[in-house]
């Protein structure tokens, strides 16, 4: 594992990337701007998902538990207050404390049994959508949900009733999250993560609290869970329970997958690419779960590092993760 | 030599834009063709109804198109998979309108994604002909209430589901208690809270003695046949639909309830899927004459030349007889055709504008516009399904018609109970 | 009291077609350590086969199962030997992924071989009908799928007990690289294991013809069951998988008759609980 500097074209091509995301609203139209902020919003679900698998080896499967608390949350707080700051923050806040409690819980375990035990967790959180209708809304979901303006007590109120203003939120929002994220992988938890990871045992040995870590590490996911569904109701104007179901968990599971695990950018990556396969695939064809599918497939099997593994040598790119139990990644190309 | 090559091919492309497109010369509104969007749900279980909403807008289309189209232009159509899910249906619809230049969107089975679109409609500034989801809210909070005038409605929402088994089963002194096998969301809830209302204003002697719910995909409804026959009913309200209903009612009938009810009524047993896979039972009668259901459509009704023409020809096109989906969508493309040619306008508000009073005549029957919920408002009997000789799958027969104005709910809509 | 009873042998019925699908789960992750994600999909297959050959061929229906199970054998054959073999040894992450990615594609399939409208066979003959039993008409297809569970957990007990292949698997199960070392050709064990768990998955499908539609779909409501089965049983325990089966089937049919309220959520809770404190399962030695 190797924590070098990224390479300089590395940076120089996400500035560019940044500057070209301001300047999106002046270059699209607004179905893009819209596809935009979806790609956005998983990007900071998949960041959060893979935090918990690719540095720190347990594989959820109960994320969208998380992100729906953080949707119903923002929801129900946007329908009583309208105020965007309020509804995001109290959206992020609710998810993290249900992904501490909950993570309590489910770090006992590793492996399959925690796969297993996230899946229920996000299933029961799913079937209190549905059932609580008198909160919840319930199969009907909350419905009506302003866009509301983003004020800060003190600082004013803006506006942020387009599209294209919603849009800067999101992409401001989503930036800073990216960075945080970024400057912790770096950090030493981040490396303490990945220690973890490859060997619980000598982790242990070391004087590392491994289950107190796995803890961070999957509060910090539902934290971004949370704020990746806590951004959607003000862009939809609803929320339902779908958004809780394990299908949804899957999500950031195969746009990761697709990106690549091994590295930082890849659940990004992988955003971008789930979210135009599908867009471009159901244009042409009802069928879109079978093309899915193969995608899967062959990903799985072939291209375990995802799209970055194949780009893994023209652009190193920053810590690069190798896990252990896998074969040694294939010699670059 | 190769820059003369450049120019030409150039120039000749150009030549290729400047050439007025034959077909937008006739059309009178100034575009290539006009856009219907059309959603549905083409997967999962439900799959039949968004296919069927699909066959009816494009067999539709092609209709229109051979007559000259709409003020000589041409309709152009796209239809989407919604899956039955409230986001995917949202992002369609903006997909439709903002990239693919939608000037109208018809369709939706869900309620729950109607629900959800209803806004949205309001910021994308187009009409949507909603031509199956039920719930009553979509037109009594969204268009009575917060004034959505995007949304129109073109099939005969929860009403028929509820209030029509209560006007005819006041009339039958012996069945005094029923029971529920319901659908476990919404459309369950409401419908099986408004028959009863409907039911005890006519009959305070009635008892509702049991109530099992299902949630949705069930496969197996035998343990809510069994509990709810526990309580000895005379007669069943039923809404799980589509193919849980065709499940259902084999479940039922080999517990035997067929034998000891007195009454089953089928929410939605008159949808073809429905009648299709029950043929086999209604042809040797194992219903006894006591499973009795509707629809939003019945193949079968009005028996006018009208409708029979359009079951032959639908029929030939897509070798299926025309579910109620696909009556309702077929009908709401005509619908599109007289306001536009009305407003001589594409213009959502002009549009609306030229709905007010519309009354018009489709397979189904004559449906007349209603300003205060924006429905169309046409009616649909109930019966009881047998075999005809003129049609491999059964039809309702025996027949009970009611007039739409005695069953349909009227401003001002008191709310209705939607728990369980 | 005579309804309270009736209502059991329902959940009776429920638990042994939930312990059909249960059981190929349980014996693939018993031996494989694989958990089959697609396992929902070959039970939709097996209705799939066994509705073309019954319901559209108009085979007799015992060779329509018997096609159903020989044809969904050789997918999961094919499914074991081409793919799932090339992930052996790396993360189970992957094979969830992989299995997964067989979902899609297979629910795709049959919309595209199919069509879309779900499909409901008439009912056969021998199946038809009802036994009265505590005074009220119990069906005779429910005291089939009874009868056809009781007989798999009993031939299943005899496979793995006494038979050649079935103590073969076992001593494979409990340690692959100790059968390699005395000659065992695990690979072709392992081929073979998924295919019965695939064979055992479309008998359920199969079954299920008669008063369940085949549809796209289907497969994807079985999972969940079968996997909070198999989870509150102990993953890869047969013994655990029954005993559960009956413990989800008996408690959802008398969930429906007194709390209308009770919902899938209490099994998840039920699931979450065992995993917590128990995770090798109620069952486990």
């Amino acid at each position: 594992m190797m924590a070098g500097r990224p390479a300089s074209r590395l940076s120089l091509l996400v500035g560019l990337l940044v500057v070209v995301l301001f300047l999106l609203p002046l270059l699209a139209g607004r179905y893009p701007l819209y596809l935009a902020i979806q790609i956005l919003i998983l990007s900071v679900f998949s960041l959060g998902f893979n935090l918990l698998f690719g540095y720190t080896g347990l594989l959820s499967f109960g994320q969208a538990g998380f992100f729906a608390v953080g949707a119903y949350g923002c929801a129900k707080i946007l329908l009583a207050v309208p105020n965007l700051f309020l509804g995001l923050a109290g959206g992020v806040i609710v998810a993290g404390a249900a992904a501490l409690l909950l993570g309590i819980l489910s770090v006992r375990h590793t492996r399959i049994y925690f796969s297993m035990l996230t899946l229920a967790f996000g299933m029961m959180i799913f079937s209190i959508a549905w059932k609580w209708r008198d909160f919840t809304g319930g199969d009907d979901g909350l419905v009506g949900i302003p866009r509301a303006p983003l004020t800060i007590p003190g600082l004013g109120s803006l506006s942020v009733a387009t599209m294209e203003r919603y849009y800067y939120v999101v992409l401001i929002v989503s930036l800073l999250a990216i960075l945080a994220m970024y400057r912790l992988v770096r950090s030493p938890l981040g490396l303490t993560l990945q220690a973890i990871r490859d060997s619980e045992s000598r982790a242990e040995f070391a004087g590392v609290p491994v289950r107190s870590y796995r803890l961070a590490a999957f509060t910090i996911a539902g934290l971004y869970a949370g704020l990746a569904g806590a951004l959607l109701p003000p862009l939809e104007n609803t929320v339902t329970p779908p958004v809780a179901h394990w299908s949804t968990s899957a999500e950031p599971v195969l746009a990761t997958l697709m990106g690549g695990i091994h590295t930082f950018g890849g659940p990004i990556v992988g955003a971008f690419l789930f979210f135009m396969i599908k867009d471009i695939i159901v244009r042409f064809t009802e069928y879109w779960l079978i093309w899915l599918g193969a995608i899967v497939v062959v990903l799985t099997l072939g291209f375990r590092g995802g799209v970055a593994s194949i780009f893994a040598n023209r652009f190193l790119s920053g810590p690069v993760i190798t896990r252990q139990s896998e074969p040694a990644p294939p010699p670059a190309t | 030599m190769k820059r003369w090559i450049l120019v030409t091919f150039v120039i000749v492309l150009s030549l290729g834009f400047a050439t007025p497109d034959p077909a937008a010369a006739q059309c009178r509104l100034g575009v290539p063709a006009i856009k219907i969007g059309v959603q549905g749900a083409a997967s999962g279980p439900h799959a039949d109804y968004g296919r069927q909403i699909e066959m009816g807008s494009t067999m539709a289309i092609e209709e229109i198109n051979a007559a000259g189209g709409i003020l000589g232009c041409k309709l152009e159509t796209k239809f989407m998979d919604d899956e039955n899910k409230a986001a995917t249906g949202v992002k369609n619809a903006r997909y439709l309108v903002t990239e693919w230049g939608a000037h109208f969107m018809v369709g939706t089975d869900s309620s729950g994604v109607a629900m959800a679109m209803g806004p949205v409609l309001a910021e994308l500034k187009r009409i949507h002909f909603f031509t199956h989801a039920a719930t009553h809210r979509l037109t009594e909070d969204l268009v009575a209430d917060k004034k959505i005038k995007e949304i129109v409605r073109v099939s005969v929402p929860v009403y028929q589901d509820a209030i029509i088994a209560a006007l005819i089963f006041k009339d039958r002194p012996e069945i005094k208690r029923w029971a529920t096998i319901g659908a476990d969301y919404e459309y369950g809830y409401a419908s099986w809270s408004m028959f009863k209302d409907t039911l005890k204003k006519y009959r305070p002697d009635v008892e509702f003695v049991a109530a099992a719910w299902s949630p949705f995909l069930t496969l197996d409804f035998s343990p809510h046949v069994s509990a709810v026959m526990a309580q000895k009913p005379d007669a069943i309200f039923s809404t799980p639909w589509a193919g849980e209903a065709v499940m259902l009612l084999r479940q039922a009938l080999i517990q035997g309830v067929f034998d000891q009810v007195q009454v089953w009524w089928q929410a939605m047993g008159g949808s073809v899927d429905v009648l299709e896979g029950i043929t086999s039972e209604v042809q040797k009668d194992r219903f006894k004459g006591k499973l009795w259901a509707t629809a939003r459509y019945i193949h079968n009704w009005p028996d006018t030349p009208e409708n029979k023409a359009f079951n032959e020809r639908y029929k030939k096109r897509w070798a299926r007889f025309p579910n109620y989906s696909a009556e309702t969508t077929y009908s709401a493309l005509f619908i599109i055709k007289a306001a536009v040619e009305k407003s001589n306008s594409l213009d959502t508000t002009k549009v609306i504008e030229a709905l007010k009073g519309m009354q018009i005549r489709n397979p189904g029957g004559l449906r007349v516009f209603r300003s205060e919920d924006q429905q169309f408002v046409y009616n649909v009997p109930a019966g009881r399904p047998v075999m005809d000789p003129k049609y491999p799958i059964p039809v309702l027969g025996d027949l009970r018609v009611f007039d739409a104005k005695d069953y349909y709910r009227h401003p001002p809509f008191t709310p209705v109970v939607v728990t369980k | 009291m005579d309804n309270i009873a009736f209502q059991g042998l329902i959940g009776l019925s429920l638990a042994m077609y939930l312990w059909l699908i249960s059981a190929g789960l349980t014996i693939i992750f018993g031996v494989l350590r694989i958990v089959n994600f697609a396992h929902g999909s070959l039970f939709m297959m097996g209705a799939y086969l066994a509705f073309t050959f019954y319901g559209l061929l108009g085979l007799p229906f015992w060779l329509a199962v018997l096609l159903s199970l020989l044809g969904v054998g050789l997918l999961g054959f094919v499914m074991e030997r081409f793919f799932l073999r090339k992930i052996y040894g790396i993360d189970e992450a992957y094979q969830l992924l992989l299995t997964f990615g067989f979902i899609l594609i297979l629910d795709d399939a049959v919309k595209i071989i199919w069509g879309g409208v779900f499909k409901i066979p008439p009912i056969p003959a021998f199946l038809d009908g009802a036994w009265r039993m505590f005074g009220r008409p119990f069906p005779v297809y429910n005291l089939f799928i009874i009868a056809v569970g009781i007989l798999v957990a009993l031939g299943l007990w005899v496979l793995f007990e006494k038979t050649w292949w079935g103590r073969l698997v076992g001593a494979t199960a409990s340690d692959r690289e100790m059968a390699s070392a005395i000659g065992v050709n695990v690979p072709w064990v392992f081929s073979s294991v998924f295919a019965f768990g695939a064979m055992l998955a479309a008998l359920g499908g199969a079954l299920g013809i008669p008063v369940r539609v085949v549809a796209p779909g289907i497969g994807a409501a079985m999972i969940i069951q079968a996997f909070i089965i198999t989870v509150i049983g102990g993953l890869g325990n047969l013994k655990g998988a029954f005993v559960s089966s009956l413990i989800v089937g008996i408690f959802s049919a008398y969930g429906t008759l007194f709390f209308p309220v009770f919902e899938l959520f209490f099994i998840f809770v039920i699931m979450a609980v065992v995993l917590l404190v128990r995770p090798q399962g109620l069952f486990a030695r």
